[in-house]
């Protein structure tokens, strides 16, 4: 069970967003996809979430390409949480959290018990019960973050994508939030990708790293393995010593 | 939901009611000439009021909520401006005088305006809501040169005239404006059904939406499409009346906080009733005179909607 992409290339209009990038997610991982700015963590996402199409290459769940999948049967599959994705117009968390639900909606139906109950289920399993009730914009970022968490789980996907959610959050809520990503995968056994430009967060609880520079995958291994000074120095320009596990400026 | 349809159910049956019984002649059953007035004119009057007033809030909320943007209305995209340079350049033609001929130019202004923005905004097959509304606003200051140019060239009589159309009026109101409106309004309702559990998902972006297995170009081109035509029947037969559609979205949001699907047909019960009473006292206010219904649908909803705004939150 996995999500591949095999030899992709995306761009926008002249400007080269990933270039000749595979790689595979498997099952009961938690992937931090690392990377400086622009280098092409959030097109990765995009064109494994189906935002994208992408310009050459193939992206595959399961063994079946990914244009041979139902739509919404996709999204049942694989969630997606973008960087931004306030809505429009003021909103209760529970009703953000239901539309998560979606892809399993006919098309004229109405959420039904079933999806109320996944939805409270995932707001119970990202700390966020107490929020139902609560409009959006009365909350503050660490609690948004979570209703939105809540919201991708309520979709039981089994590949998780999300776009750095650990941005914009205090340091007691970054800790809080990947280990909650930590428990979902070990619980669950699905795979999470999420994107972050926090070196030290992104390896602090994951299996595996994959770092993108300029649109390419540079490095794919272990958090150990890249949490070395000469590789940091190497791919982030970044120099760097080793304390106690963490990157500390040198 | 349940109370809400059934709230606004009373409130439409209400007004209708109250738009019938009221007018410059009062009715009694048992008069010839009062059956004719009743049947051949305010009823149709009524009921054309309150299928405008539907269109209009309709097409409002889906524009609201395919742009994001709660400042939308259902001229956003140059229907007006299009349909009142079609009026005012059939005026400087001439042609004002004969009955019909102005709505049907404003009509065909009206989808040259839109299919203009259409085609103004879409970038590699993408339909862009940005450049839609920059279009549209663009569109509408050309068309303001256009009418101004128009009126220049036309008498004052004619110019008077043109501008008691631009402003929106229920007067002359037939059945067969009722029968196309409405025919229109119920397909539309139809279709909107039918993409409503998409078009909703687009309030969290469109990456969003797609990331959840919504084909957002084809909701978007069945949106602006859907309403777009809806609006130029409306303002070809009953002109243009500001504020239904940019207010009555927000009325009804500001009472139920919910999604499209909920308020789609909340908002073409509020619409019909807002314009419905709206007419009522532009042509009761002063007997025997017709006020412009624009500056009613704003003095009746402008306080309402401010002191809802006010107690929430």
């Amino acid at each position: 069970m996995s999500l591949a992409l095999a030899d992709v290339s995306f761009s926008y209009g002249e400007k080269d967003a990933l270039r000749r990038v595979t790689v595979s997610f498997e099952s009961n991982q938690l992937i931090a996809l690392a990377g400086a700015n622009g280098s092409g963590k959030s097109t990765l996402l995009k064109v494994a979430a189906r935002v994208h199409q992408p310009s050459s290459g193939d992206v595959s769940y399961e063994g079946r390409a990914l244009r041979e999948w139902p739509a919404k049967e996709y999204a049942r599959c694989v969630g997606y949480l973008p960087q931004e994705a306030e809505p429009a117009f003021p909103m209760r968390a529970i009703e953000v959290v239901l539309s998560g639900r979606a892809p399993f909606l006919s098309r004229f139906a109405w959420e039904g018990e079933s999806d109320f109950a996944a939805a409270r289920h995932a707001l119970e399993i990202c700390d966020a019960a107490h929020l139902a009730d609560r409009y959006l914009d009365e909350m503050s970022g660490g609690e948004r973050k979570r209703v939105f968490l809540a919201r991708v789980l309520a979709g039981t996907p089994r590949v998780i994508l999300l776009d750095e959610p650990l941005a914009a959050l205090d340091i007691a809520h970054v800790q809080q939030f990947s280990r909650l990503l930590r428990e979902i995968v070990d619980r669950t056994q699905c795979t999470v990708v999420f994107a972050s430009h926090d070196l030290n967060w992104a390896a602090a609880y994951s299996d595996r790293m994959i770092v993108m520079r300029e649109g390419t995958l540079a490095l794919d291994a272990t958090p150990p393995e890249v949490m070395k000074p000469e590789v940091v120095a190497e791919l982030f320009g970044f120099e760097a010593r080793v304390q106690g596990g963490w990157l500390v400026p040198g | 939901m349940k109370k809400a349809t059934l709230f606004l159910l009373i409130l439409l049956a209400a007004s209708i009611a109250l738009g019938i019984a009221f007018g410059s002649t009062s009715i009694t059953w048992s008069d010839e000439t009062a059956r004719t007035i009743l049947f051949r004119i305010r009823l149709p009057r009524v009921i054309l009021a309150a299928v405008v007033g539907a269109t209009l809030a309709v097409a409002g909320i889906t524009f609201q909520t395919l742009l994001r943007n709660p400042l939308a209305d259902p001229f956003i995209l140059g229907v007006s401006g299009g349909a009142a340079a079609g009026a005012a350049t059939a005026t400087a033609m001439g042609l004002a005088a004969h009955r019909g001929v102005v709505p049907a130019v404003a009509f065909i202004g009206a989808c040259a305006a839109t299919a203009a923005v259409f085609a103004l905004a879409q970038r590699r097959e993408h339909l862009d809501p940005t450049r839609l509304l920059l279009s549209g606003l663009v569109l509408n200051a050309f068309f303001s040169a256009i009418i101004l140019i128009a009126f220049a060239l036309s008498s004052a009589n004619d110019v008077t005239a043109a501008l008691r159309w631009m402003m929106g009026t229920f007067f002359g109101a037939s059945w067969s404006d009722v029968v196309l409106v409405a025919v229109l309004l119920i397909l539309a309702l139809v279709v909107l059904a039918f993409v409503a559990n998409d078009l909703r998902m687009l309030a969290f972006g469109e990456d969003d939406a797609r990331s959840r297995g919504v084909d957002v170009e084809r909701v978007k081109w069945i949106g602006f499409g859907v309403s777009s035509i809806i609006t130029g029947a409306a303002v070809a037969v009953s002109g243009i009346i500001g504020f239904v559609g940019l207010l009555v979205p927000h009325l009804i949001r500001l009472v139920w906080r919910r999604d499209y699907r909920f308020l789609l047909p909340l908002c073409a019960l509020g619409g019909a009733s807002l314009l419905v009473l709206s007419d009522l006292l532009s042509r009761t206010v002063i007997p025997s005179t017709e006020l412009p219904i624009g500056a009613f649908t704003a003095l009746l909803g402008v306080p309402f909607f401010l002191s809802l705004l006010r107690r929430s939150r």
